[in-house]
């Protein structure tokens, strides 16, 4: 019996023009949103090649001159070692910040605290501004429309038509039989959405990014589900099509429109984002008032590290100009670090609230799989970081003690290679916001079934 | 007759209770919205202008030094924040807030808000101006639909038709009640907003109310137009139910497709160049002459010779100033040119593809209506240009002013003496006088085009079809 109705549902749709119309509008949408995101995805791989192209040929010279004699260590960490950020792992699922956030940075030794430029490309603040046409933005605002286009009269039609009688009549539970409907109606668009994320990985995807996909896969199908679910929902209580259809339009503006915004605007209210140009101000009086310190920091930098101290010789110009930058550095890193904890509260209460809306949930899924989020960001900085250390604590020392840099050095000089995160923590936070999605769709389905036990439908097929 | 109806039909929007929560919903909507903003740009104002009070104090206590060192050391400068953008933020958080301002050197501005903000600023803000581009049309969907088509439905529109009513009045009546209706939620609200926007400290000093003035008459105009478009399907329309789904695709495709589509048909048709390709083009530039045939040392050779001849010397230590400095000065004019040249054709460019999307508002008024908000409110990036380019003009000042000193001040070596507070006070803070209401007005000028066409089209259509109007 069930597999009859299933199949006599997917006949019905079958023969629905509008059912085709739709589904290629999808398949094109997506088409097109793959090939989109992987125009920026290449060009975002171009910059990036060419970036660590740069940084080998200079390592190259580096060996060549080495080879015939030392270098002063000043003309390399002068020069700046680039730290570049490969590319995403998945980039065709969503573009997400990465048009935004830099993926690269030159470390320069006495630069720490200076703050230039921060674009990799250039980009219209317009552009910026609309968003891209990615798979993500298909599939988080448009393939919820499409299936609600589908699935939105599953019951209120025939209700309203009074047909319901004469299809319940065929000794199958309403909930059940609304269940199958759903699922028939919904499941080529369910299969399209699963093929174009599937695309996503096989056209655009490094090795290695099985699971990613497979997790995004099941996020991309458990937000279907909870769309469908929801439309389940309505249609048990609603009393026409139209109705049905207002109301799961309204669903779909307040979570995929509103909901987000109003998450952004009260995240950034509540934890505001401190002032860039206080920033660049504070570091610049930190910078000054160090300067006009210069000898007397140097002179107490030697206090503490009489092992660097040049042996009785008069400190020079850069030793001392070292000494201004480390501590404009230090004066300047708490105010820079609150930025950064400032974003991850920010980004904290994204998490935990994403759950107010599948949309929020999806977006951010999807950028955290695709590796063009927050997080592999973050990760990103964090490294570089790190990483400043280990340029400070290399060349420091070498500079304060006027050694040169020999071939013995060449294989200890410090290099930037990115780690990717541990895939335990994108596999938990992906699998937190795909379990908020089913538990939604379980609710709601849960909900269309109290709905519909026979005493509260007595009155509705009526 | 028409009034009859238009009473009739403004009284059955407010009694509707779906209208109602709808329109409660909206409200709270805008006025979160309005005053979250209030409260983000008065702090980014008051932010930048301690920021801007903190850097002068560096400039001017940064010692003695050599004037070519100063222009080294730099000077920042912050983007300013149009009063306005609390009602429509438009490009604020995708642009720079900080411009550095250096010897040799015309940098863009950097550190964009967005930069520093989550994932979620990408859904796209909520600003009053969003609520009432995406929101309020929805509102007027919802209020219109069933107008005509649903009547049908019932079969009241043969009863009504019957009675003797022409049906252009019937559509006319509706239009004017339902719109009555809408303006009676939103025309205290934009009252309460303007007086509230007027307010605001600067809100007056770069002609507040011409803005206000016409921003209220653009956005009159866009929800003219979809209330008549919404009333022409609702006319042609067998069912509510299609008019509905019509409608509803129609918004879809105006406030969520329409704004990517058209950027990317923009950059497609007018690429962005790479920055790896500009920068590239411009050392060159600066270092070859424009014309690429003109090599730096040689034009400076011959500036050099010029300057020899002009003052009957042989050598260059004769000449009695510090022809390092004058080079210097020299040398940044040359290098002015180059900056002028192709950060004029990149700004050109970005206008252009700006330019494209209003005029795809053709398609989508939606994209018309964002243009001239966000021109009008001092946020587009025509605004953007003029701050960009009076900054560097104070750079060009302000370097200019080193470079002489650096020249009469003989008494030093290669790059002569030192100078202290003296000079440092001698070059002004950087002050910034936003554009003219004519600007934004200029700048919001093809967007205006855009709806009027769409108001007139939209009304025009409904009254084509309002006689052709079919009873079932």
């Amino acid at each position: 019996m069930t597999s009859h109705l299933f199949r006599l549902e997917l006949r019905l749709l079958v023969r629905e023009r509008a059912a085709w119309v739709l589904l290629g509008l999808f398949a094109a949408a997506l088409g097109y949103g793959l090939w989109n995101g992987g125009r920026v995805a290449g060009r975002q791989r171009e910059a990036a090649a060419a970036l660590a192209q740069d940084t080998e040929a200079f390592q190259a010279q580096v060996r060549q001159h080495l080879g015939q004699q030392a270098i002063d260590p000043k003309a390399i960490a002068g020069r700046g070692t680039m730290a570049v950020l490969p590319p995403a792992p998945l980039p065709l699922l969503a573009t997400g910040q990465s048009d935004l956030s830099p993926g690269h940075e030159t470390v320069v030794l006495w630069r720490f605290a200076a703050s230039g430029d921060t674009r990799s490309e250039l980009e219209n603040p317009s552009h910026l501004l609309a968003g891209r046409f990615d798979l993500a933005f298909v599939l988080v605002w448009l393939f919820p429309l499409f299936l609600l286009a589908l699935v939105y009269d599953l019951m209120a039609g025939d209700r309203e038509s009074g047909t319901l009688r004469l299809a319940l009549a065929q000794g199958v539970t309403p909930w059940r039989w609304m269940i199958l409907r759903a699922l028939a109606r919904a499941l080529p668009m369910l299969m399209l959405a699963a093929l174009g994320t599937l695309a996503a990985g096989f056209f655009g995807g490094s090795g290695g990014t099985g699971l990613r996909l497979m997790l995004a896969l099941a996020v991309v199908l458990a937000y279907g589900l909870f769309w469908v679910a929801l439309a389940i929902a309505v249609n048990a209580v609603a009393r026409s099509a139209a109705s049905a259809a207002t109301s799961l339009g309204a669903a779909w503006v307040l979570l995929v429109l509103v909901a987000p915004t109003l998450l952004n605007v009260t995240v950034e209210t509540l934890y505001p984002t401190p002032s860039r140009p206080e920033l660049v101000a504070a570091g610049r009086k930190a910078s000054g008032e160090a300067e006009k310190r210069g000898g007397e920091l140097l002179n107490s930098f030697y206090r503490d590290h009489p092992e660097l101290a040049p042996p009785g010789q008069q400190a020079d110009f850069a030793a001392q100009h070292l000494t201004v930058q480390t501590e404009v550095g230090r004066a300047v890193e708490p105010v820079r670090q609150k930025f950064d904890e400032q974003l991850a509260r920010q980004q904290t209460a994204v998490g935990q609230w994403r759950f107010l809306s599948p949309a929020i949930a999806m977006h951010e899924a999807l950028t955290d799989l695709a590796g063009t989020g927050y997080w592999r960001h973050r990760a990103f900085r964090d490294q570089v970081t790190a990483f400043k250390k280990s340029v400070a604590d290399f060349y420091t020392p070498k500079i304060h003690k006027r050694e040169t840099i020999t071939m013995a050095d060449y294989e200890k000089m410090p290099r930037f290679v990115f780690r990717e995160e541990p895939s335990g923590a994108w596999m938990n936070r992906a699998s937190a916001g795909l379990g908020g999605m089913l538990a939604f769709a379980f609710v709601l389905a849960g909900l269309a079934m109290v709905n519909l036990r026979p005493a509260r439908l007595g009155s509705m097929t009526a | 007759m028409i009034a009859a109806i238009a009473r009739k039909e403004f009284l059955d929007a407010w009694r509707d209770g779906r209208f109602r929560i709808a329109a409660v919903v909206t409200l709270a909507l805008l006025g979160v919205a309005l005053l979250l903003a209030w409260q983000q740009v008065t702090r980014a104002r008051a932010e930048r202008a301690a920021a801007a009070a903190l850097e002068r104090e560096n400039w001017l206590n940064q010692g003695e030094k050599n004037s070519h060192s100063a222009g080294h050391y730099g000077v920042y400068v912050f983007t300013p924040l149009a009063p306005l953008a609390v009602f429509d933020r438009g490009l604020e958080p995708f642009v720079g807030t900080t411009v550095f301002l250096e010897a040799h050197r015309q940098n863009q501005a950097a550190f964009l808000p967005a930069q520093d903000a989550t994932a979620m600023r990408r859904f796209g803000e909520l600003t009053a101006a969003t609520g009432l581009q995406l929101l309020v049309p929805l509102l007027i969907v919802l209020l219109t639909f069933g107008a005509l088509a649903g009547e049908r439905e019932r079969g009241t529109l043969r009863q009504v038709l019957s009675l003797g009513v022409r049906p252009r009045d019937l559509v006319l009546g509706k239009a004017l009640g339902l719109g009555a209706a809408l303006a009676a939620l939103l025309l205290p609200v934009a009252l309460f907003g303007a007086v509230a926007l007027s307010k605001l400290p600067g809100g007056d000093v770069s002609g507040g109310w011409v803005r206000l003035a016409w921003l209220g008459g653009a956005y009159a105009l866009y929800l003219a137009a979809i209330l008549a478009g919404c009333l022409a399907v609702s006319a042609v329309a067998s069912t509510a139910r299609a008019a509905l789904a019509t409608l509803l695709v129609c918004w879809a495709a105006n406030a969520v497709i329409a704004p990517r589509l058209a950027s990317d048909f923009a950059q497609r048709l007018l690429p962005t160049p790479k920055l790896v390709d500009f920068e590239t083009a411009m050392n060159k530039a600066v270092q070859e002459g424009l014309d690429g045939h003109n090599p730096r040392n040689d034009r400076l050779q011959a500036f050099a010779q010029e300057t020899l001849k002009k003052n009957g010397k042989t050598r260059i230590e004769e000449l009695p100033f510090n022809f390092n400095g004058l080079v210097m000065l020299e040398s940044e004019r040359m290098a002015g040119e180059v900056f002028d040249h192709h950060f004029g054709k990149l700004w050109d460019r970005l206008e252009a593809q700006d330019r494209t999307v209003t005029w795809t508002g053709l398609v989508a008024p939606l994209l018309g209506l964002r243009s001239a908000s966000m021109a009008l409110a001092g946020t587009d990036f025509t605004q953007h240009r003029h701050f960009s380019v009076a900054a560097e003009q104070h750079r060009r000042n302000f370097v200019r002013v080193l470079n002489e000193e650096m020249m009469n001040n003989t008494a030093g070596g290669h790059h002569g003496g030192t100078a202290g507070r003296a000079l440092w006070e001698k070059l002004p803070a950087f002050r910034y006088d936003p554009p003219p209401p004519a600007h934004a007005l200029r700048a919001a000028t093809p967007g205006l085009v855009v709806l009027c066409l769409w108001a007139v089209g939209a009304w025009t259509a409904l009254l084509l079809v309002a006689p052709r109007l079919k009873p079932n």
